[in-house]
């Protein structure tokens, strides 16, 4: 428990002393949100407003996604220069190492992704309570996921080379594939098939449910898939802290 | 603790390491006792890093054990790493971090409550005089203060056994001695150390030291005692044209060693025969000089080569690779 803590802790007091990594995480999701909402809205035939409530959720899962792997990213740059070194040879659980990572990334990437909830009354988006409650579950659970995700790659890597072929090959598509900017029920049936795969559609499916009411997938389902790539990551994050450097 | 307590601080039997093709570790042995501090010394490439690493629970070896207070490195790393501190060969602070969260941040990781944490990183900070520097960046800090810092950092949990990797590695004879004065007041508080250089006069004041060589330990024992195998004192002879003087001196029945400083050789009594060698040796010597064996004497005797990258001063290397 301590060990857990130690691991937060320590993140989390590196990205507040890291003001430049801060201040790029609170603009960030703006640029995102409006960049998007105005070049996508404005060809759209959705158009206007509905399509700016539309992609929210989407930019949600934008934000807390590449965030999240950022945040995961930086254990590669404290292989390449030591650090981790010294917090693998702490007499902490791997276990403790791992969990604490995908918390401490998690909570790393909701700090944009609340930037972009206290917007919502700006988007002209009033959700019931009990939405809204629904909404900030669904990002806890996103930001998990997508940390999680972040952790088990970031772990087996020792060169920070990795970073661009990571985000252009991996996330990308990941957020391409997941439904975020166009309705995955009228995408045609391989990208629908795809997206059973990819954990960004469930965690945007779960997300678009609470502020619009209607999903593609029964939230239920995005929510077990959702724990079940959790407790898996988190299984093979862990394995990866276990072998120390030998990997 | 009980039955870990009478055990040897460190054994290894038969440890090997293979990275691939290389071969990096050849059978390894060494004990040793508690309380006693042991310096592992050898060129560039010999492997101590990778011994460091196999003891200090971040390598499997390929081949054999390594007990570490009697609990075995790779199986029981976890009470292993209660009872170790490690000072790493590169640097491992976080640089954005002041130096008293650095420390604050390691006694969390190793188990302390936030409370006795602070007051484990004051306490440090004050007995290791870097009160001043407290509240600064990490990475803002001189080379020799930095060391200090990841000195304080090894000792957050007070270990019964440090870990010292190339420890002083690029600073200058001031920080040096600091450093050191401060590792050996830890020894004198009955703590274990295991260190690694290829500084021979870093070497010198440990009980024991061991000289690795590819992967092996080729002599082990304390300073006098290295220095007594070289079998008497140390003639060293530069000459206009060593190699010529090597021969010369070959084919009279000694055994000398070539390196840069000059012609090597190992006599019983140097100060006697020097002035005939001098009269009869067919190249012109532009110096002599007579001095009991040096460790770098002992390694050159062994292995023929020069402790590679060992400075004759104690000024710090340029090269090595490593920042
Ligand atoms: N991860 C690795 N993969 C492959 N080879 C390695 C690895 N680490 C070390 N080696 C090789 O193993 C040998 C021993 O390396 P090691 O780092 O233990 O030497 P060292 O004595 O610490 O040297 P130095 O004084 O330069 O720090 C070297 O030949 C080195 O190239
Ligand atoms: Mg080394």
């Amino acid at each position: 428990m301590r060990g857990l803590f130690a691991v937060v802790m320590l993140d989390l007091k590196r990205l507040w002393v890291d003001r430049v990594r801060l201040v790029s995480s609170l603009i960030q999701p703006l640029l995102y949100l409006f960049v998007l909402g105005s070049g996508l809205g404005a060809s759209s035939t959705l158009g206007g407003k509905g399509y700016l409530h539309y992609i929210y959720p989407g930019v949600l899962g934008l934000s807390l996604l590449f965030s999240a792997v950022f945040a995961a990213m930086l254990i590669v740059f404290d292989r390449q220069i030591g650090f981790l070194k010294a917090v693998l040879v702490a007499p902490v659980s791997r276990f403790a190492i791992a969990l604490g990572k995908i918390l401490s990334g998690a909570l790393q990437a909701l700090v944009p992704a609340t930037v972009l909830l206290v917007l919502l009354p700006l988007l002209g988006l009033d959700l019931s309570l009990p939405a809204f409650v629904e909404l900030v579950g669904a990002m806890l659970l996103a930001a998990i996921t997508f940390s999680a995700l972040g952790v088990a790659t970031a772990a087996r890597f020792r060169s920070t080379t990795v970073f661009p072929i990571i985000s252009n090959a991996v996330l990308l598509p990941m957020f391409f594939l997941s439904g975020a900017l166009y309705p995955l029920d009228r995408a045609p049936i391989w990208l629908r098939l795809l997206a059973h795969a990819d954990p960004v559609a469930y965690a945007v499916d779960l997300m678009r449910g609470a502020v619009l009411g209607r999903t593609v997938y029964p939230p239920l389902l995005s929510i077990a898939v959702l724990v079940g790539f959790i407790v898996v990551l988190t299984w093979l994050a862990t394995r990866v802290f276990a072998a120390g450097e030998d990997t | 603790m009980s039955d870990s307590a009478a055990s040897p601080a460190l054994e290894t039997r038969g440890l090997h390491k293979r990275y691939g093709a290389v071969h990096a570790l050849r059978g390894i042995d060494l004990s040793v006792r508690r309380g006693e501090m042991f310096a592992l010394l050898g060129p560039n490439g010999a492997g101590k890093t990778t011994l460091f690493s196999i003891l200090a629970t971040l390598l499997r070896p390929s081949e054999g054990e390594a007990r570490v207070l009697g609990f075995d490195s790779a199986r029981e790393r976890v009470q292993v790493r209660q009872r170790i501190g490690i000072v790493f060969q590169e640097p491992a602070l976080e640089g954005k971090l002041s130096v008293r969260d650095n420390l604050y941040l390691m006694g969390l990781f190793y188990g302390l409550s936030s409370r006795a944490a602070r007051a484990r990183a004051i306490e440090l900070l004050r007995t290791l005089g870097l009160e001043e520097v407290a509240g600064r960046e990490a990475q803002k800090l001189s080379g020799g203060q930095k060391r200090r810092v990841e000195l304080a950092r090894a000792l957050v949990a007070t270990p019964e056994l440090l870990f010292l990797d190339e420890a002083t590695l690029g600073l200058d004879v001031d920080a040096r001695r600091q450093f050191w004065a401060e590792v050996r007041r830890y020894v004198g508080t009955g703590g274990t150390v295991f260190l690694t250089t290829h500084y021979m006069d870093e070497a010198e004041p440990a009980d024991r030291i061991a000289l690795i060589d590819h992967g092996r330990i080729i002599a082990l024992g304390s300073p006098q005692e290295l220095k007594a195998r070289v079998g008497g004192g140390i003639l060293l002879l530069a000459t206009d044209d060593d190699a010529q003087a090597a021969t010369w001196l070959r084919e009279h029945g000694h055994h000398p060693e070539v390196s840069e400083r000059g012609v090597l050789l190992v006599e019983p009594e140097p100060a006697t025969v020097l002035p005939a060698l001098l009269a009869s040796l067919p190249v012109r010597t532009r110096r002599a000089e007579v001095h009991e064996p040096s460790l770098e004497d002992v390694f050159l005797k062994l292995t023929g080569r020069a402790l590679e990258g060992s400075p004759a001063g104690p000024a710090p290397r340029a090269a090595g690779g490593r920042p």
